[in-house]
């Protein structure tokens, strides 16, 4: 029994022309029992940041109010809002400090990184449990589903999806990997962003 | 009974005196104004700090003497007061740098490296068995957010951003001269040449690139912004630098 | 072996747990509570190993009640839970960590609704419109899934968890014999008799 399975769920970001998306599963589980059809694991950080926190379904929450903490402060203390790579390298810190008694998760970050020149780029990251920051140009997946998820976005992606196509890449990806997986489904929420506003909208997969 | 100018109150620095003051502060800064006089100008495309670097005998060997001190690629500092006491906070500086570096992955910007100086520099005023430090100091620094900006930090911590500022000995002086040949489009090349001169009109002895150091800010153009971290290096071209030896003797000869 | 439901309803939560206590193999007391009042509008259901159950809800219960001293009012159902789960999380990574479930019941009097959650003792915090610790669970959740109504009245509420308790008394081979059942909703706290 894996500690990383044990309640079950999956996350996973792409990038589009203009804008990124990020998208998980809702299923809390105990093993093979399931608890709840409504467990969210992506949090919004700022106007322009989601991050998907797939793992052990405490530290979810703990990393959570963490990172709300850490981005409170820094908020506070640097009168701006954080960049998305900043944001990332706080979560990639924020998982070393505990590096020999780690936090059982694996975060997705995806956002809208503004530019020298005042534009927005997407950004999406991914880490490992302690931290190791993995930049990507195209997809990003955790979680219990994460090898299905990688067959399957390695399929449906493409380069430069406007905000409509990436929403049903990344949606179509997620529901049919998870269909896959014992541990991750049971509805989904997807999160799409543009450089001035983020569509959600919550999917029904199979509720079985 | 302690002795004539603070006192009972001069001996502990965190007990006010009667009249709401914390003389011990006061002397600080009285060993500021008997230091270096240190200036920054503020121009519309970058920073300058410059100071005076007086050795006391000829037999020193003054090239390994350090006054304008860089902090982190976007930041440096320079000081008027005791140098030992600036050697220490150079030493926080860099450190907290560093460690801002290692949780964010990029340096600090100017306004929260001066904030992290100012508390330690405020700590000094309320801890037992310390003193303050004997230093007023420049940060000149580049963020994105903020641009260029300029900050005094004081012994008592506190610390306001300026245009244009000199601390230490001829201060006074040295600011209404800075406020006659300030102007808010004042070009960074014109700014290193007025900062030059007001050092110029409290200087004794000769003005020589061994006895004058300058630091500054270049802020980076467009351009060089969106090309991001140069080729090789990984990393962004430092806004923050020391002129040469070489640099100074071509702008004390202009 | 231990087994507690909870189910919410039109305006109320109804928490029930079984009442034994068992040493290994003999069970020695029978009408042991296992449901605590931490508020006026708030009851929490503990389970798991003996000797940290009640101590942990003792702590917690005396938490809660220190907060309502101190500032007049009791914690929202919502800032009980997060505070418990924090107490759970942290307990989780320390030197012996308490091994309780709970599943709290409690009623909203600011916005007057009705909210139900479960916890383990790992500090994982759901919200559901139902939930159930121990063995029974795997009888309870699937029944509940056909049977419960968020909208049901609070005698129909008590006639579903009649269904959950009779189906695990008749499939369970560990089944607990005997359950105290209590409701919160406006009104505040009551046990009822089923």
């Amino acid at each position: 029994m894996s500690i990383m399975e044990y309640n079950g769920g999956s996350v996973i970001a792409m990038v589009g022309k203009d804008c990124v998306a990020i998208a998980s599963d809702l299923r809390l589980g105990v093993q093979s029992l399931s608890i709840s059809s409504n467990f969210q694991k992506i949090f919004p950080v700022t106007d322009r940041i989601y991050v998907g926190l797939p793992g052990l379904a405490s530290d979810v929450t703990t990393l959570h109010e963490q990172f709300r903490y850490r981005v409170n402060m820094y908020t506070i203390k640097e009168e701006r809002e954080i960049e998305p790579q900043t944001f990332a390298q706080m979560v990639s810190s924020t998982l070393y400090e505990r590096r020999f008694g780690p936090y059982f998760i694996e975060p997705v970050i995806a956002g809208m990184q503004r530019t020298p020149s005042g534009s927005y780029e997407p950004f999406i990251a991914a880490t490992d449990l302690i931290g190791c920051l993995n930049f990507a140009k195209d997809f990003v997946v955790a979680g219990t589903a994460s090898s299905e998820l990688f067959g399957a976005a390695e399929g449906l992606w493409e380069p430069d999806l406007e905000a409509e196509d990436l929403f049903e890449t990344i949606s179509q990806t997620l529901l049919n990997a998870v269909d896959r997986d014992t541990f991750s489904g049971w509805g989904a929420v997807v999160h799409v962003m543009t450089k001035d506003k983020v569509i959600t909208r919550t999917l029904k997969g199979r509720m079985d | 009974m302690a002795s004539a100018d603070g006192g009972a109150y001069s001996y502990s620095l965190t007990v006010f005196s009667p009249s709401g003051k914390l003389v011990q502060i006061e002397h600080a800064l009285a060993a500021v104004s008997q230091g270096t006089t240190s200036l920054g100008i503020k121009a519309s495309n970058g920073i300058v700090i410059a100071t005076e670097k007086k050795s006391s005998s000829i037999l020193i060997d003054d090239s390994v003497i350090e006054k304008v001190a860089v902090v982190c690629p976007n930041i440096g500092i320079v000081y008027s007061g005791m140098g030992p006491d600036f050697r220490i906070l150079v030493t926080r500086a860099r450190k907290s740098a560093q460690s801002y570096w290692k949780i964010h992955g990029e340096y600090p910007p100017t306004k929260v490296l001066t904030q992290e100086i100012a508390t330690i520099m405020q700590q000094a005023t309320q801890s037992g068995g310390v003193r303050p430090y004997g230093v007023s100091l420049l940060v000149a620094g580049w963020d994105v957010t903020r641009g260029p900006s300029l900050y005094q930090v004081d012994p008592s911590g506190s610390f306001w951003a300026w245009k244009a500022s000199a601390i230490g000995r001829n201060m006074i002086n040295a600011k209404t001269f800075l406020e006659k040949r300030y102007n808010d489009d004042i070009s960074l090349e014109d700014a290193i040449h007025t900062a030059l001169l007001t050092l110029k009109e409290g200087f004794e002895g000769q003005m020589t690139e061994k006895t004058i150091e300058i630091g500054v800010i270049t802020v980076p153009t467009q351009t060089e912004l969106e090309a991001g971290k140069v080729e090789g290096t990984g990393r962004y071209k430092p806004t923050f630098r020391k002129l040469t030896e070489e640099e100074v003797r071509d702008y004390l000869a202009l | 072996m231990e087994c507690s439901f909870a189910i919410t309803g039109k305006g109320y939560v109804i928490v029930a747990a079984d009442t034994t206590a068992a040493h290994s193999i003999i069970k020695v007391k029978l009408d042991e509570d296992k449901i605590k009042t931490l508020s006026p509008h708030l009851l929490m259901a503990y389970s798991g190993e003996p000797g940290d159950t009640v101590q942990f809800a003792e702590y917690i219960e005396r938490n809660i009640r220190l907060y309502q001293i101190r500032n007049t009012y009791p914690l929202r159902p919502s800032s009980a839970a997060s505070w418990i789960r924090r107490a759970l999380a942290d307990s989780l990574r320390s030197r012996k960590p308490y091994s309780v479930n709970l599943l709290l019941g409690g009623y909203d009097t600011s916005t007057y609704t009705p909210h139900l959650y479960w916890i383990d003792y790992l500090g994982t915090l759901t919200e559901v419109p139902f939930g159930a610790h121990g063995y029974g669970s795997y009888f309870a959740l699937s029944l509940l899934d056909r049977y419960h109504d968020p909208e049901a009245s609070l005698e129909e509420g008590l006639a579903t968890l009649k269904r959950c308790i009779d189906e695990v008394s008749k499939r369970l081979l560990v089944a607990p014999g005997r359950y105290k059942v209590k409701v919160v909703d406006k009104d505040g706290v009551r046990e009822v008799e089923i």
